[in-house]
């Protein structure tokens, strides 16, 4: 089911100046790869990389034995990779159950979609009682639910989830963080972008540690929470 | 004046409203997938009535019933034209998606005055104004002092129809719902798998097969077409679909009634001539939009698809 994503040597711009400058990194099979950084060291810009919704100047993406670097967004979409992205990016005028079905936009089988959405009910059931709801009108703690599970809608192999705890109250982050150890446990591989160093490490196998668009520690987590870089990057 | 009068002149109304909203439509159509005003549109209704005018010298010697022979050209239209929209996206629009909107207008109007100009040079004695087949019954149905005529009733019922399709095709498809999706939210419809491209191409296709549908019903309606009726059309269709919120089908189909009624009215009730009528109801629309600069259904709070 799971697979792996290897970045090697990306380099990233937006207009002139890199954003990302010779990043490297894995994201093994079956794992929580965690990458910590400080505002604007360039992880969402990595994730839009991955994607290619902002194409790398130079380095390589494979992805399950795959070289994904130059592929159109929605084939790298079709490689198994799904995202739930920064901000949650839920379609606003849509219906929950709408958006549910966009996550699993690339499944071909009707049937295969009506099960996920039956399962996906199952476990936000928040969402089936409203799976007619503008998802625009929902608090923002369930936009995050539509947004977690439209992700799960396309059952990826891989999983890139950008700060999903971003501005939730303390219950939902520590909810959040016990459904993003589900995930994994169901054997999808997980690239996970967050800011809440604590409770990440605590959920991740491997991190990384971006400053200023460059990658300045690695290591299991256990040992990572202990380095100095990753006091710096947050702190310093 | 006598009921009967006013009934034509409503009647009238009705049908020019359902062409103007079919125009209308492509116009919103258009923005919500990409943002931008296609302003060949016009000329490419008056395209696709050349193009059934064609099919029909072509099947002349067939003996085919008026009813075939109407599928025939309607779907000969409709098929060019949505290629034509197709190639239009592709080759003119799609490219200049990271240039300021403007460029596009700028190059899609050229392109209306190319089109134009083509069908004028090379279309048979294009420079004049063609007949155009009247393939539907000429009955009509005697009520009092008005006389609903079949072609109209029929014509009205299909307009009526291919909006009702096209509704249910974006609300209970799963094509549909990319096109919303691309429409509310691009970069993250891609990275649902939808093909951004194709959602483009198809929702042009669309648009522009419509524009082909309201442009044979114009030649149905008026027995007649010439190479620059696109101009006006597209203008008043543009209008309404801007005064509907560009954003909403519904806005679409409310602005393009609503300019048939303005003209109407303003043919009822301006005094000496119905000349006046276009000035009349480009003055009211330009009144609506100085109180609403946003239109009639803000994009905000209705569906932009
Ligand atoms: N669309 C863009 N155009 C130009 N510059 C951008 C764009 N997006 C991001 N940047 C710049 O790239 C740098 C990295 O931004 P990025 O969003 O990747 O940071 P981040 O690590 O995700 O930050 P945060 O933790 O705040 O989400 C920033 O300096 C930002 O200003
Ligand atoms: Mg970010």
């Amino acid at each position: 089911m799971s697979a792996k994503l290897e970045i090697t040597g990306v380099y990233t711009a937006y207009d002139k100046a890199d954003v990302l400058e010779d990043v490297s990194l894995v994201a093994e099979p079956g794992r929580i790869t965690c990458l910590l950084g400080s505002n604007g060291s360039g992880k969402t810009t990595l994730i839009r990389s991955i994607l290619g919704l902002t194409r790398p100047r130079a380095g390589s993406i494979v992805f399950d034995g795959k070289d994904i670097t130059r592929l159109r967004t929605h084939k790298i979409v079709k490689a198994g990779i799904a995202c739930i992205p920064e901000g949650r990016k839920v379609f606003p005028k849509l219906t929950v159950e709408e958006n549910l079905r966009l996550g699993a936009y690339a499944e071909a089988s009707a049937s295969v979609i009506r099960t996920r959405l039956e399962s996906t009910f199952e476990q936000f059931p928040r969402l089936g009682e409203r799976r007619q709801q503008i998802a625009g009108t929902m608090s923002g703690g369930e936009q995050a639910m539509v947004s977690i599970g439209r992700g799960l809608m396309r059952a990826p192999k891989l999983l890139l989830i950008d700060e999903p705890s971003l501005g939730l109250s303390p219950r939902f982050v520590t909810e959040n963080f016990g459904i993003i150890r589900d995930i994994n446990a169901r054997g999808i591989t997980v690239f996970l972008v967050e800011q809440n160093v604590r409770q990440t490490l605590a959920v991740a196998h491997y991190g990384y540690v971006l400053s200023k668009g460059r990658v300045v520690a690695q290591g299991p987590t256990a040992e990572l929470a202990a380095r100095d870089e990753v006091r710096e990057a947050y702190f310093g | 004046m006598d009921a009967g009068l006013l009934a034509q002149h409503v009647m009238n109304g009705l049908m020019l409203g359902m062409m103007y909203s079919l125009v209308a439509v492509g116009f919103t159509l258009f923005f919500g997938v990409l943002d931008v005003i296609k302003f060949s549109h016009g000329d490419v209704l008056m395209v696709g009535a050349f193009a059934a005018l064609a099919a029909y010298t072509a099947l002349a010697g067939q003996a085919l019933s008026p009813w075939l022979m109407l599928l025939a050209i309607l779907a000969a239209a409709v098929v060019a034209m949505g290629l034509l929209g197709m190639a239009i996206a592709q080759a003119f629009v799609l490219p200049l998606r990271t240039a300021p909107a403007l460029n596009t207008l700028l190059i899609t109007l050229m392109l209306g005055t190319a089109l134009r100009e083509a069908v004028r040079l090379f279309y048979p004695q294009g420079a004049n104004p063609k007949p155009f087949p009247a393939l539907l019954p000429k009955a009509s149905i005697d009520m009092g002092q008005f006389n609903l005529r079949a072609d109209n009733a029929i014509m009205f019922a299909a307009g009526i129809l291919s909006i009702v399709a096209l509704q249910l095709f974006l609300k209970h498809t799963k094509l549909g719902l990319a096109i919303r999706a691309v429409a509310q939210d691009e970069e993250t419809a891609r990275t649902m798998g939808i093909n951004f491209t194709m959602v483009v191409l198809i929702t042009f296709g669309i648009g522009s097969a419509l524009a082909a549908f309201a442009g044979v019903m114009n030649g149905l309606y008026y027995n007649e077409i010439n190479f620059g009726m696109g101009l006006l059309l597209g203008v008043i269709g543009f209008s309404a679909a801007i005064v509907g919120g560009l954003g909403s089908i519904y806005g679409a189909i409310l602005g393009g009634f609503l300019f048939a009624a303005l003209q109407t009215i303003g043919a009822v009730a301006v005094p000496f001539a119905s000349a006046y009528k276009d000035v009349f109801a480009f003055g009211v629309v330009i009144l609506i939009m100085t109180i609403k600069p946003t239109g009639l259904i803000r994009e905000k709070i209705s569906e932009r698809v």
